[in-house]
């Protein structure tokens, strides 16, 4: 019985500890990664807008709390009155610890703030144009971030004469 | 029940004289592992009625003897026996009895503010001898927890069946003590190991359940109590050394040091007695270079014990530990490709702390039924940490209690005391807040119907933590203990629990790198809890012990760390989370030799609001123990296991922050340990030897994001008793 037995834990043992590898690896070395394109601004600038972002959201904004949950990447302010303005994400970001990771983003807009300080209260911005499939902003295209690539042409058109839908305020 | 692995293990050495005293006789010492003789101990030559008895200095000598060979049987009332085969007539032999292994009804627990045993308890409790401590060559007690089962360590914060998940240091849910007394520092709240004085541990008991009823605020999730040593009567010495280094790490990119980096201490403990004066010191320096970079440690630990018996009855003791050191402060890897290497911006910082905590028990029995005892202890904690800012804090914890004990007729106990606190705490990152607290309570225990003892509990608390509004607390306890055999008790408990917000939960205002803050929480209330467990033990013909235990913890208002909308972190009470969870333990001695324990934990722990896990909580975890012992060498395994934790502080690895990159990698915890020791005479006095690998496979793995676990390590230990 003894003997059974003391078989048993030492096939338990041995399952046990064949059953584990090395753990955690080290990843693989990548070069710099992110995302480039133009915004391109239709009509006039709204009176009173203190800042103009790009905003990268990990999910589309389906509540009023996903904005500060699905919140991901803010690209430097873009100059007021602007007609056009050519970003790139490694060279303008925000703030440098504000970081972006190789990965999928399923919402990327120009968001407009009238508050001097950034904020991630939703209330405090309004979505003035989508990164979208064929032009229609109702239809958000997903931002595709794989390591060591930087991925081109992520242009946005911002029409203020034909605002996109807004998310939940 | 008792854990075998921390069961006293047979120690049995002999070493031939080299001198032939006479051809007809045999003669010898018989000591215990302290080095003290066993009066008394019996010698019988096996087979025969022929035997002795060792005088008090365990001498012995058998005389005439007329075979060439005898196997001779050595055995000593609270001592392991044993059998020397083949020993040579002629011949000198010294004999170490081990204590024997403390049977289950035997193991007397304190943790509840009386003795009691552990078999008539209400609650999972688990009681541990220090003797695994040296064996496995760990350095603090947070390192043999991990091979508890339904205990987690997350890095240096103990969780007692899920009780905690991570908040770097930033108070705890389980309670520490020593002999009662407890050791949490006035300003974070939290438990600091290293202070512990390893070398005179009597046992450590466990208690794996809320414990608020007496113990008040920080014993929501349990109570660890550590019971010193009584002073030897005779002056002994131990000296015990140990060095140890760290492997090469499994990937080369991670080997930023090119070298094998060393980890080492030496202690040496006095203790004698002169009348009714007893005393014991200590002094330990333990020093480690670290697996990885800005991650050392040089530590002196300065203990001594007083004791004066006024009388049979009445007695005190003191005792005081001032611990000092200097350590670096890794707390996130660079990344997983830099993973033994913090960030660039924590790189070379450094905390230099100076702790001292000293207690005060005055006991007087003053009959057989009544006892009471008066405690107090000051704990000073002082730290600095160089960074980019430099970081203070000075706390001053002053505790007092008083407890009786009533005994009636053997019908019930009664426990009751009351408690006064306060602290004061100067430092840049908590402000300067000041805590008062007092506390009464009592606990009858009844034992009216044959095989059943019933509980009952309540204490009341009342605190004022600074600005905070005055708060009280009232937790009753109820628990029932039922023998239904010799063999298979049943105990059932259900009970509340609170916590009061540390002063740094609260006052916290520090960056913590990457333009991230820490930021206050004046509005951070109380957490309270409702627990429930029920467990059986079986004991099974003296071999085979097992253990269930099904337990249910409902916590509202419980304290964790969140990031705000802001992109802070701040403490908040998340409004009600519920952890459930089943143990299975089990404890085998297969033979003499061979012993082997063993435990499961499902744990399932939500955040009913969110509906998701816990963080750091896994789900289930194994802990296997074995031990082999043949004459005087000794081995032993242990192997643990806990899955895949399933929640991490998101907001700290994704974007936007990815403060800690690659911070999502996490696995499931695989590790092995191995002890092999060797028990030997050096001129007579009794010498150990313990070797030791641990995480045998070299598995890398985290308890916390972007934190690297102890590589593969070997280390030797060597301890003499004078």
């Amino acid at each position: 019985m003894n003997k059974i037995l003391l078989n048993i834990i030492f096939l338990l043992f041995s399952f046990l500890i064949i059953s584990c590898n090395k753990g955690i690896e080290p990843s693989e070395p990548t070069g710099p990664f992110g995302f480039s394109g133009k915004v391109t601004f239709i009509g006039k600038w709204p009176e009173g807008v203190k800042r103009t972002h790009i905003v990268v959201f990990k999910n589309e904004i389906k509540k009023v709390e996903d904005f500060f949950n699905y919140f991901s990447f803010i690209v430097d302010s873009i100059p007021y009155g602007s007609k056009e303005f050519k970003y790139n994400s490694i060279d303008n970001p925000f703030n440098p610890n504000i970081k972006l990771i190789p990965g999928i983003y399923s919402y990327v807009v120009v968001a407009q703030s009238k508050t001097p300080e950034i904020t991630l209260v939703r209330s405090d911005w309004n979505v003035v144009g989508v990164y979208c499939i064929s032009g229609d902003q109702s239809k958000p295209k997903t931002l595709i971030i794989n390591p060591g690539q930087i991925t081109p042409d992520v242009n946005i058109t911002v029409d203020f004469n034909n605002p996109p839908p807004q998310p939940p305020m | 029940m008792t854990i075998n692995f921390t069961s006293k293990i047979i120690l049995l050495i002999f070493l031939f004289a080299s001198q032939i005293f006479s051809q007809n006789s045999i003669k010898g010492k018989v000591i215990n592992q302290k080095g003290e003789p066993i009066f008394g101990a019996s010698v019988i030559i096996v087979g025969t009625s022929i035997g002795t008895s060792a005088d008090e200095n365990g001498n012995f000598i058998l005389s005439n003897l007329k075979e060439e060979k005898f196997d001779l049987q050595i055995s000593a009332v609270g001592y392991e026996k044993r059998i020397i085969k083949s020993v040579q007539k002629g011949k000198t032999i010294n004999v170490i009895l081990n204590e024997s292994t403390i049977q289950a009804n035997q193991i007397v627990v304190s943790a509840g503010k009386f003795e009691q045993k552990i078999e008539d308890l209400t609650v999972s409790t688990v009681v541990l001898s220090p003797e695994i401590i040296k064996k496995k060559n760990y350095i603090t007690i947070d390192e043999l927890l991990r091979n508890i089962s339904g205990i987690q360590m997350n890095l240096e914060q103990v969780s007692i069946r899920g009780s905690s998940g991570y908040s770097k240091g930033a108070g705890a849910r389980v309670l520490v003590a020593i002999n009662g007394l407890p050791i949490y520092s006035g300003d974070n709240g939290d438990i600091v190991w290293e202070m512990i004085p390893t070398n005179d541990i009597e046992r450590i008991e466990i208690i794996k359940g809320p414990a608020s009823s007496l113990y008040g605020s920080s014993a929501i999730g349990g109570v660890i109590n550590i019971i010193t040593k009584n002073i030897t009567k005779n002056a002994l010495t131990n000296f015990r050394t140990y060095v140890g280094f760290f492997d090469k790490p499994a990937y080369e990119v991670w080997d930023w040091s090119k070298q094998y980096r060393r980890f080492y201490g030496t202690e040496i403990t006095h203790s004698n007695s002169s009348g009714n004066f007893g005393y014991t010191f200590s002094i330990k320096k333990f020093d480690n270079d670290s697996y990885r970079q800005s991650d050392f440690y040089k530590r002196l630990l300065g203990y001594t014990k007083l004791t004066y018996n006024f009388n049979e009855t009445d007695n005190i003791t003191f005792f005081g530990n001032y611990l000092n050191q200097n350590r670096g402060n890794f707390l996130y890897w660079k990344d997983s490709r830099n993973a033994l290497v913090p960030k660039d911006d924590e790189n070379g910082n450094t905390v230099k702390s100076n702790r001292f905590f000293s207690g005060l028990i005055y006991h007087n029995q003053f009959s057989t039924y009544l006892s009471a005892d008066f405690k107090a202890s000051y704990y000073r904690t002082k730290f600095t940490g160089y960074g980019i800012e430099v970081t203070t804090s000075t706390a001053d914890l002053f505790r007092t209690e008083a407890l009786a004990n009533y005994k009636f007729n053997n019908k019930f106990i009664l426990t009751s005391g009351v408690e006064l606190s306060s602290a004061n705490i100067s430092s840049n990152i908590f402000k300067n807040p000041s805590f008062y607290g007092g506390a009464a309570y009592f606990q009858l225990e009844l034992h009216q119907i044959e095989n059943l003892i019933a509980t009952f509990g309540t204490r009341f608390d009342l605190m004022k933590l600074d600005t905070l509004k005055v708060k009280n607390a009232v937790t009753p306890r109820f628990g029932l203990n039922y023998k239904i055999t010799d063999n298979l008790v049943l105990r059932s408990s259900i009970g509340t629990g609170f916590r009061a917000p540390t002063p740094s939960e609260v006052f916290t205002t520090a960056g913590v790198g990457a333009g991230i803050d820490v930021i206050e929480n004046p509005n951070l209330t109380y957490e309270t809890s409702l627990s429930f467990e029920i467990g059986a033990n079986y004991t099974l013909s003296n071999q085979i012990s097992l253990d269930a235990t099904f337990y249910q913890t409902d916590y509202n208002n419980f304290i964790e760390p969140n990031l705000t909308k802001e992109g802070d972190i701040q403490f908040i009470n998340l409004p009600k989370a519920r952890i459930q969870g089943f143990e299975f333990l089990f404890d085998w001695k297969i033979s003499d030799e061979l012993k082997i324990n063993g435990g499961y934990n499902y744990m399932w722990a939500r955040d009913l609001n969110k509906n998701i896990a816990m963080k750091y909580r896994p789900r289930n975890s194994v802990n296997l123990s074995a031990r082999y012992t043949q004459a005087q060498f000794e081995f032993g395994v242990d192997y643990r296991f806990a899955s895949k934790v399933e929640e991490i502080d998101n907001a700290l690895v994704q974007p936007p922050l990815a403060l800690v990159i690659d911070g999502e990698k996490r696995v499931p915890i695989y590790v092995t340990d191995l002890m092999a020791g060797y028990n030997f005479f050096v001129m007579n006095i009794p010498t150990k030897i313990f070797f030791n690998i641990k995480n045998l496979f070299n598995y890398n793995y985290v308890e916390f994001i972007g934190n690297i676990a102890p590589i593969r390590n070997y280390s030797l230990s060597f301890e003499i008793y004078f």
